[in-house]
């Protein structure tokens, strides 16, 4: 069987964000995770910064619950991983499920072979449209060799931007439209 | 006990003079300790007040009674500085709840400061929302003060109309009264109304000094605010200003007035209260303020003498003459003059002034040849001469005069004409006319009539200057009140009328820069606000408007290098948060952009248009409910704020509520009835509303008012495209692609009409343009419309492409899609070759 190649590193999400069309919406949720040791917890798993992580610290699978306010569209989910550094801790399988609550999530699984950079989930549904829901739950079922606990460095959710200013078009391209598109 | 006072009062005046607030303030302490008179209670709540804390002042001033007008205003300003409203207006009016004062109380009873009373208590009634009595007040400052700006742009601000032409004229009875404020220019004060007419009795007056009075008088003129004395300065030898005044060459004294221009803009606002006294006694010889006939001199620089003069309130003698005199005088005295400029020196002035006229021959040597010999001459008359010309009748010297008032009733009049006479232009005017005076001036100290000639002339030249500077208020006041109607054309043509050497200057750049922005023409706008920060890198105010400017033309790295400057040089001001938190949200920070806007709210909560930003930035981080509580506080602050109206119409809009969201949008029109970018949303609105012909209205309505707003004529395009008019829709795109080549939207509404229309190849051929502009768009609707295009339709061979190519797309949504239009063609051409 041939090796399964290695997962390539996605772009940094931030240069996603400057183009404007999708917007980084973690902080309209609720974070929560199934376990964690201290001063590895959220916050670290939130905090921009590389070098802190989230460390858990009970039986898999490992879950990191995303709950919105509302009923939010979602395009896209980027997660930092890394195995040079994190080794046994490196998540290899992750399901990422959506839905209204604990109950009713739908699943999409993904694998990862030595991740070691950004890994862009996009989330879209049939019609690859970006899907609309209340949670996301991220489940790390297995790690790299077979460690139990697992390292999360980042985690970021976007949402598309709807560039409507007025009208239901899509963004104008030209500084020349979009001077005259809005007051400010 | 007055007469112990004097001494520590000039001492302290005239550290407060020299900005040097720990001394005046140590000083004032101790006297205040020694003496609990109300006037030491007023002298010490000044020395805090001008070093910058009110609350020390307020403090201070509510601890102890306070009758005297004078401590009431100042204890009033500090309550509004320190957001004190209902107290404030308490002192002033006596209360909100108990019986009021009419303004007429007020005026009686503040006398001479009733003016800048009245426009304290406008601001407070303004801040208080009522705005009906706030009018009034401002209004009634206006008429007794013309000078007074600041009242003028707030009645523009809430939505009166006044009437520039009106407001900004001197009436006789303000010439000849003096009345309050513009102490430097009212040739009389207002005991003094028949005075004008009768230079002669000022003379027989003055003639009738004696010098204990003359002392008295010196005391009482370099108690009055500053201006008359810089402005003597400008011309004489003003030991502490310059020296190389007076000289029959004008180009000197130009350059000296510059000079002091520099120092007399120092000056004014630091003096504080003294200086408000208005700009009054102006150059006679800039064409602003008008020519006088006195001196053939070119205007400016001397205007700028004028200027300095008046700004500093010292009387400036009469104009020729008196300069002359004064120069003579100045040298002699000096260190005096330093008293004089700040304007409330007491007891200190007369001695030194003693004492330098004996040092006064050295002293005049620097000037001119032609005043020497007159100066020398009668040293002692000298004395008597500078303070009838000193005295001043400045309103900001209140307290000094009021004193002297009392010692000297018959005389103040007298010498507040004299002093107000000698004001005029300081011109190095006519050597022989100065020489004349001076030889007059002896003449009547020796008891003889004096002529009244000149002071005559001084006056009437005086009143030439206020004259000229009334006209150019009132064009600013005509092209101010025009861009608060937002009528920006016309306030445009109306500043760029002014004469150039106030046109390029910071203000009225940045008004017309603000009128450019209002009329959305960013790009000139940009270029006069990069003017404003060439002229005046320290002005603040009008650069948050700049930001937006170079927000909307999305230009990040001038953005950012304002927002360093700005942040750097006043953290304290709002307009430069703003200016911070738009160069982020350019950046798509919007967090941080939210933090900054909040900063600028915190800095001052009174700043509307900080809340507005604060809004759209909470609309783009899709926290509707903070950007409606956002709005509605900016329309709390300022009812006038379209902006903010036009924020909450979009967040109705986006919220479907498309009733709510006309009617907001029609009230920010109300207000700003130019705004094509206004009209253009009311046009979508009424079209979501179904109510497509009075959008197709609004919509010309809004090409006709700004042919070149782009955004206009498409959508009058979709919505005529909407209405199935496809032939007009057409056309009005084919318009529009010549006016804007690059802009995928256009050639995507251009592809859904062919797609109507059934011509799938040119459909396809625009929306695969539409692709190619915009390559990092990932415009699903653009691939949507393809998509959909082509899922009925199963014969082509085509087809069997597109879902391929959009399923690459979807899954590398990253990815331009430039690649993947290139991929489109490549494989339609490879289709045709496998046909």
């Amino acid at each position: 069987m041939a090796t399964p190649s290695k997962t390539p590193p996605g772009s940094d999400p931030k240069q996603l964000e400057r183009t404007g069309t999708v917007r980084e919406i973690g902080s309209q949720a609720v974070w929560s995770l199934s376990s964690c040791k201290p001063g590895f917890g959220v916050d670290q798993l939130r905090d921009d910064n590389l070098e802190t992580y989230w460390q858990s610290d009970g039986s898999q699978p490992h879950l990191v619950n995303i709950q919105f306010r509302r009923k939010t569209t979602v395009k896209m989910l980027c997660m930092y991983a890394d195995y040079k550094s994190d080794e046994s801790y490196t998540p290899s399988k992750i399901s990422v499920r959506v839905g209204n609550n604990f109950h009713n999530l739908q699943e999409i699984r993904l694998e990862m072979v030595e991740p070691s950079g950004w890994i862009h989930i996009p989330l879209l549904d049939t019609v690859n449209n970006p899907i609309r829901t209340f949670m996301i739950q991220i489940a790390v079922l297995a790690n790299h060799q077979n460690g139990r606990d697992t390292h999360m460095r980042q985690i970021k959710v976007y949402t598309p931007v709807e560039e409507s200013s007025i009208g239901k078009f899509p963004r104008c391209t030209t500084v020349d439209f979009m001077m005259y598109r809005t007051i400010r | 006990m007055t007469v112990l006072q004097e001494p520590v009062q000039a001492a302290v005046w005239h550290a407060l003079n020299h900005y040097a607030y720990r001394d005046a303030v140590f000083l004032a302490e101790r006297l205040y300790a020694e003496v609990h008179s109300e006037e030491a209670l007023f002298l010490l709540a000044t020395c805090y007040y001008r070093s910058g804390k009110a609350y020390k002042a307020y403090r201070l001033l509510k601890g102890h009674s306070c009758t005297t007008p004078q401590c009431k205003y100042l204890l009033a300003k500090c309550c509004v500085e320190l957001s004190k409203l209902a107290e404030g207006e308490q002192i002033l009016t006596g209360g909100v709840l108990n019986k009021q004062k009419s303004q007429e109380d007020i005026v009686t009873e503040f006398g001479d400061s009733a003016c800048f009373t009245l426009s304290l208590l406008g601001q407070i009634y303004c801040k208080t929302d009522r705005l009906a009595k706030g009018s009034e007040c401002y209004q009634k400052s206006l008429s007794m003060n013309p000078f007074l700006w600041s009242p003028f742009e707030s009645l523009c601000q809430i939505g009166d109309r006044p009437d520039p032409e009106q407001i900004f004229r001197l009436t006789s009875l303000q010439c000849f009264s003096g009345g309050s404020g513009a102490p430097s220019l009212l040739p009389i004060s207002p005991a003094h109304t028949p005075s004008h007419n009768m230079p002669h009795r000022q003379v027989d007056t003055v003639l009738m000094e004696t010098p204990q009075d003359t002392l008295e008088l010196n005391r009482l003129n370099l108690e009055s605010s500053n201006s008359k004395y810089s402005s003597l300065n400008t011309d004489s030898a003003m030991s502490y200003i310059d020296s190389s005044v007076i000289s029959p060459d004008t180009v000197g004294t130009l350059g000296t007035g510059g000079t002091l221009l520099s120092k007399q803009v120092h000056n004014k606002p630091k003096s504080g209260r003294s200086l408000l006294g208005g700009p009054a006694a102006l150059s006679p010889l800039t064409p602003s303020f008008g020519i006088l006939p006195l001196e053939p001199s070119p205007g400016e620089p001397l205007y700028l003498q004028n200027y300095s003069h008046s700004g500093s309130g010292m009387e400036p003698p009469p104009p020729g003459v008196p300069p002359k005199k004064s120069v003579a005088r100045i040298s002699q005295v000096g260190t005096k003059s330093v008293f004089a400029q700040s304007g409330n020196s007491r007891e200190v002035i007369p001695i030194p002034f003693n004492q330098t006229q004996t040092t006064a021959p050295p002293q005049t040597s620097t000037t001119p040849q032609v005043l020497s010999p007159t100066i020398a001459a009668p040293p002692n008359v000298q004395p008597r001469r500078s303070s009838r010309l000193f005295t001043s009748a400045s309103s900001t010297a209140k307290e000094n005069s009021k004193k002297l008032k009392m010692k000297f009733p018959t005389k103040i009049p007298n010498r507040k004409t004299k002093s107000k006479t000698g004001k005029g232009g300081i011109t190095p005017s006519n050597l022989n006319e100065s020489i004349e005076i001076l030889k007059l001036d002896s003449s009547m100290t020796e008891g003889k009539v004096n002529m009244g000639t000149p002071q005559f002339q001084a006056f009437s030249l005086q009143k030439a200057a206020a004259d000229g500077l009334m006209s150019l208020m009132r064009d600013i006041g005509r092209g101010y009140l025009a861009l608060s109607s937002y009528n920006c054309k016309e306030a445009i043509s109306i500043l760029s009328q002014l004469p150039s050497h106030h046109y390029n200057t910071g203000w009225v750049l940045g008004q017309i820069g603000r009128a450019h922005f209002e009329l959305a023409e960013y790009m000139q706008a940009e270029r006069i606000f990069s003017e404003v920060r060439r002229i005046e890198s320290y002005r603040v105010e009008g650069m948050e408007i700049y930001s937006t400017t170079l927000w909307h033309l999305q230009k990040d790295v001038a953005l950012s290098a304002l927002s360093k400057d700005l942040t750097d040089m006043d953290k304290n001001s709002p307009e430069a948060w703003c200016v911070a938190g738009n160069c982020f949200s350019l950046q798509r920070e919007h967090d941080i952009a939210i933090k900054f806007f909040q900063r600028a709210i915190q800095v001052n909560p009174g700043f509307a248009y900080a809340y507005t930003l604060l809004g759209h930035e909470f609309v783009l981080t899709e926290e509707l409910e903070k950007a409606l509580a956002c709005f509605r506080n900016a329309i709390r602050v300022n009812t006038r704020h379209y902006n903010a109206w036009y924020g909450l119409g979009m967040i109705y809009y986006k919220q479907e509520k498309f009733n709510l969201a006309e009617i907001h949008f029609k009230k920010a029109l109300s207000i700003n009835p130019q705004s094509s970018v206004l009209l253009c949303h009311i046009g979508v609105v009424q079209h979501a509303l179904k109510k497509s012909d009075h959008a197709l209205e609004t919509l010309n309505r809004a090409i006709n008012i700004d042919p070149k707003n782009p955004l206009c004529k498409f959508h009058r395009a979709s919505i005529l495209f909407a209405n199935e008019k496809y032939k007009a829709a057409l056309q009005e795109l084919e318009e529009l692609k010549q006016i804007v080549p690059k802009e995928s939207l256009v050639y995507f509404l251009i592809g859904k009409v062919y797609k109507k229309l059934g011509q799938t190849h040119l459909a396809l051929m625009n929306f695969s343009w539409a692709m190619d502009l915009d390559p990092k768009g990932a415009n699903n609707q653009i691939k949507e419309a393809i998509d959909k295009r082509y899922l009925p339709d199963d014969e082509e061979p085509v087809t069997e492409d597109y879902p391929y190519d959009s399923a690459a797309e979807v899954e590398e949504s990253q990815e331009s899609s430039m690649t993947d239009a290139d991929d489109t063609q490549l494989h339609t051409a490879e289709s045709d070759e496998v046909l």
